[in-house]
């Protein structure tokens, strides 16, 4: 069993990684010759599978495998990947290798990197002398989702001529991993649901995420305040519902029912609501539920309600910058997202084709858990 | 009478408190030594497997220094303080651009230590602000000499040093998790590695080979040796130290862009770290971890005392050896922990103590519970929970989801 291949686009990778680990600590990961994919299956909350064409994110990959149709599946921690990633970015140049160290197999990520002349002293991140702050142990600047990577971490310097000059050194990141059956993994399966009733390109997600947060903090922050109510009521207030529809004329709406609390918000017919393929239906294109809730009108909506938190998790996709997230409503019953990942090196934008993953792209898909109201 | 006052400038100010920073990841309280020339700040670690002494002097550092010894202090005044509070005295209060904070930045600050028969102990502290405001501090002290531990550069045949600023942005590589170091050499290929690992055990998880999945993430640095200056280290030597006490010396390195050095001899020997700034001189003695394979016995320990310090940590271990509170200047070494895999879950602590430590003996000090991360907790025994650094970073925790929100 081989696995070696070039990392590009890790920024790309990276923040795939930080997203899928915001859902859950440890992905299963199937190569074979053409996609890599990975799955995030919580024990609460929603699922993704995320499938990238090998060419977006690896270069130079080789794979050998005795198994069927040549492929690896390999059960890998998401934490210590971030921050292998972490390093690699920046870097020179990165590979990775499927290894093994004392008996145990290893994703061993090795970088060729450099490091920057002495950053000013002062103004830099004054977090650093926080005495207060003990646990410093590693920096935090990954903790919002949407923030930029760290760049404070490589700040722009002059050059200087006296200093000692700065050579390439090699990083290995060796990450755990277990090496999964064949038989192990058959049985998991992406989830089948009907079609969808509505779809919808979704606004920015930092958008998007922005209001839902703050459905769900004022939410919770209302729970806290009442003090009546049993423990179980309360516990729900804590995590908060939010419910979100969609029609076929452009519409998202947002809204969030809690004791003393009605609020909504609404993008108002100004969503797209995208052409579907007929050629990939199973149903012709008269008769699918989409094509029923667009001429019952804009005040046919389809509703999901989801739970705060974990939306928000969801959300936290938008990291992927430049991504197209086309949502698919199935009335009190399903939300999934697409989430079309842009490639940095692709100015031709796939993203059509409304929720169905087509050949070579990549896509990373959420099935977000919904509750019934 | 007023034995000790000095004058901090603003720069000072910030360079004091980061100091002092830097210490509090090692202690809660901090020893301050005054002579004629230099101001010294030392601290040593619960598990005095660290040292810190930053030196100033008197000359290049304050704005003004002044030392009048009195019959009880002659040459040198002394006294121990609480870090915490003197952090929030020496804290900066600049921090963004706006106008309102500059005006409320600290211009100076005026120390000054009076104390004698009859007086009351006090620090007085006198922060003045560009706004005019003027903040008195008065802080009880306990008079209580510094414990220095001593270092034979004679026996640390090892030596390298690099720019500190190259060495903390490679610290930036390694992740959570990890506890210890280790520097070793490769001759071959002329390089000096640090690789960052973790032997804990761990135990969670239905079967073992989930276990495996938490193991964390295995760094592994190398520099080529053109890279340092002097680099004069026995070759595949293996000198393995404590991770979080090497984070916080080179978070405060960054004060300075020049070189930070090294010496050491071999396993279960102290390394000393240094560096320097204007007018400050950073030091740094840490208990290199014993190895197994590299146990010898030069010295026999001839005045080994009783523990003065309670152990924590299971049963009586093999480890029970002297804490070093030696009053001879020889180098000496204690018998070292004999070590074999099987019993590495009770195994003694590898870091304990080895420092000659002059002139009194410690009282004992209960174990800070609230810091049992430190490292002075033990190495090689199971730690328990460790499931927090496998969060996510906006999991169910309210604050981090606020703080995300807001």
């Amino acid at each position: 069993m081989r696995f070696k291949t070039e990392l590009k686009n890790i920024r790309t990778f990276s923040r795939l990684v930080a997203a899928l680990n915001t859902l859950e600590k440890i992905a299963w990961v199937r190569l074979d010759d053409d996609t890599v994919r990975f799955t995030v299956i919580p024990d609460t909350g929603s699922q993704v599978w995320a499938s990238f064409s090998v060419d977006t994110i690896f270069d130079s990959y080789h794979i050998q495998s005795a198994e069927a149709s040549n492929t690896i599946n390999l059960e890998l921690p998401l934490g210590p990947l971030q921050r292998a990633l972490k390093s690699a970015l920046n870097s020179n140049h990165a590979s990775l290798r499927l290894t093994k160290r004392d008996g145990i197999p290893m994703l061993s990520m090795t970088i060729h990197t450099m490091t920057k002349d002495a950053p000013s002293r002062r103004g830099n991140n004054p977090k650093t002398t926080d005495p207060m702050d003990r646990n410093d142990d590693y920096d935090d600047a990954d903790n919002d989702p949407f923030s930029e990577t760290n760049n404070s971490l490589y700040p722009q310097e002059s050059l200087e001529l006296t200093h000692k000059r700065e050579r390439e050194k090699v990083i290995t990141q060796d990450i755990p991993v277990r090496v999964l059956h064949p038989d192990t993994v058959e049985t998991i399966m992406q989830p089948k649901v009907r079609e969808p009733d509505v779809h919808i390109l979704l606004p920015p997600l930092v958008q998007l995420k922005g209001i839902s947060d703050r459905f769900t903090k004022l939410a919770i922050t209302t729970a806290s305040a009442s003090s009546s109510s049993s423990s179980s009521a309360r516990k729900e207030a804590l995590n908060p519902k939010l419910e979100i529809s969609a029609n076929m004329h452009g519409s998202l709406r947002l809204r969030l029912v809690a004791d003393t609390l009605d609020i909504t918000s609404v993008w108002d017919g100004c969503l797209e609501n995208p052409e579907l393929d007929p050629a990939q239906l199973t149903v012709p294109i008269e008769e699918h539920p989409s094509t029923k809730y667009r001429e019952a009108g804009p005040e046919k909506w389809a509703t999901v309600r989801v739970d705060g938190k974990d939306w928000s998790r969801v959300l936290s996709v938008g990291r992927l910058e430049g991504s197209r997230v086309i949502a698919c409503f199935t009335h009190e019953h399903a939300l999934i997202l697409y989430v079309y990942v842009r490639r940095a090196d692709d100015d031709d934008f796939p993203g059509v084709g409304a929720g169905r993953d087509g050949d070579g792209e990549d896509v990373v898909t959420y099935y977000v858990t919904g509750y019934s109201p | 009478m007023v034995i000790l006052n000095f004058t901090l400038s603003e720069e000072g100010v910030s360079v004091f408190h980061d100091a002092l920073a830097c210490m509090y990841k090692f202690s809660d309280d901090v020893c301050l030594e005054a002579r004629k020339d230099k101001l010294t700040l030392t601290t040593l670690n619960i598990s005095k497997s660290a040292y810190v002494c930053f030196t100033f002097a008197a000359n290049r550092f304050f704005s003004r220094y002044h030392f009048e010894g009195n019959a009880q202090y002659r040459d040198r005044f002394f006294c121990q303080l609480y870090i915490r509070s003197l952090l929030s005295i020496f804290r900066s209060r600049q921090g963004s651009d706006s106008v309102r904070d500059k005006d409320a930045s600290i211009e100076r600050c005026d120390v000054a230590i009076d104390d004698g028969p009859g007086k009351k102990s006090r620090l007085v502290a006198r922060v003045s602000c560009r706004n005019g405001i003027t903040a008195s501090h008065s802080l009880p002290f306990e008079s209580k000499p510094p414990i220095h531990a001593k270092f034979d550069k004679d026996e640390a045949a090892n030596c390298w040093s690099i720019s500190s600023n190259t060495l903390r942005q490679l610290m930036d590589h390694f992740g959570p998790g990890i506890e210890l170091l280790d520097i070793n050499t490769d001759d071959e290929d002329r390089v000096v590695n640090f690789t960052c690992f973790t032997d804990k055990v761990q135990k969670r998880g239905p079967h073992g080979n989930e276990a495996v999945l938490k193991k964390p993430l295995h760094t592994n640095i190398s520099v080529e040796m053109a890279e340092f200056d002097d680099v004069e280290v026995q070759d595949k030597l293996h000198i393995i130290i404590s991770v979080k006490d090497f984070r916080a010396i080179l978070q405060h390195a960054q004060i300075t862009s020049g070189k930070l050095a090294t010496y050491y001899s071999e396993p279960g020997r102290p390394m000393k770290l240094s560096y320097s700034a204007d007018g400050i001189l950073c030091e740094f003695i840490l208990m290199t971890v014993g190895e197994q394979d590299a146990i010898t016995q030069k010295h026999k320990n001839t005045r080994a005392r009783a523990s003065k310090t309670p152990k924590p940590g299971p049963g009586p271990s093999p480890a029970s050896k002297p804490e070093g509170s030696v009053a001879s200047n020889q180098a000496q070494e204690a018998p070292k922990p004999v070590q074999s895999p099987p019993q590495q879950k009770i195994s003694p602590r590898p870091r304990q103590t080895q420092f000659e430590i002059r002139p009194p003996p410690v009282p004992p000090r209960a174990p800070v519970t609230a810091r049992s991360d430190r490292s002075d907790s033990p190495l090689f025994v199971e730690q328990g929970d460790e499931d927090e650094q496998w969060e996510p970073v906006d999991r169910e925790d309210d604050d981090e989801f606020a703080k995300e929100v807001g």
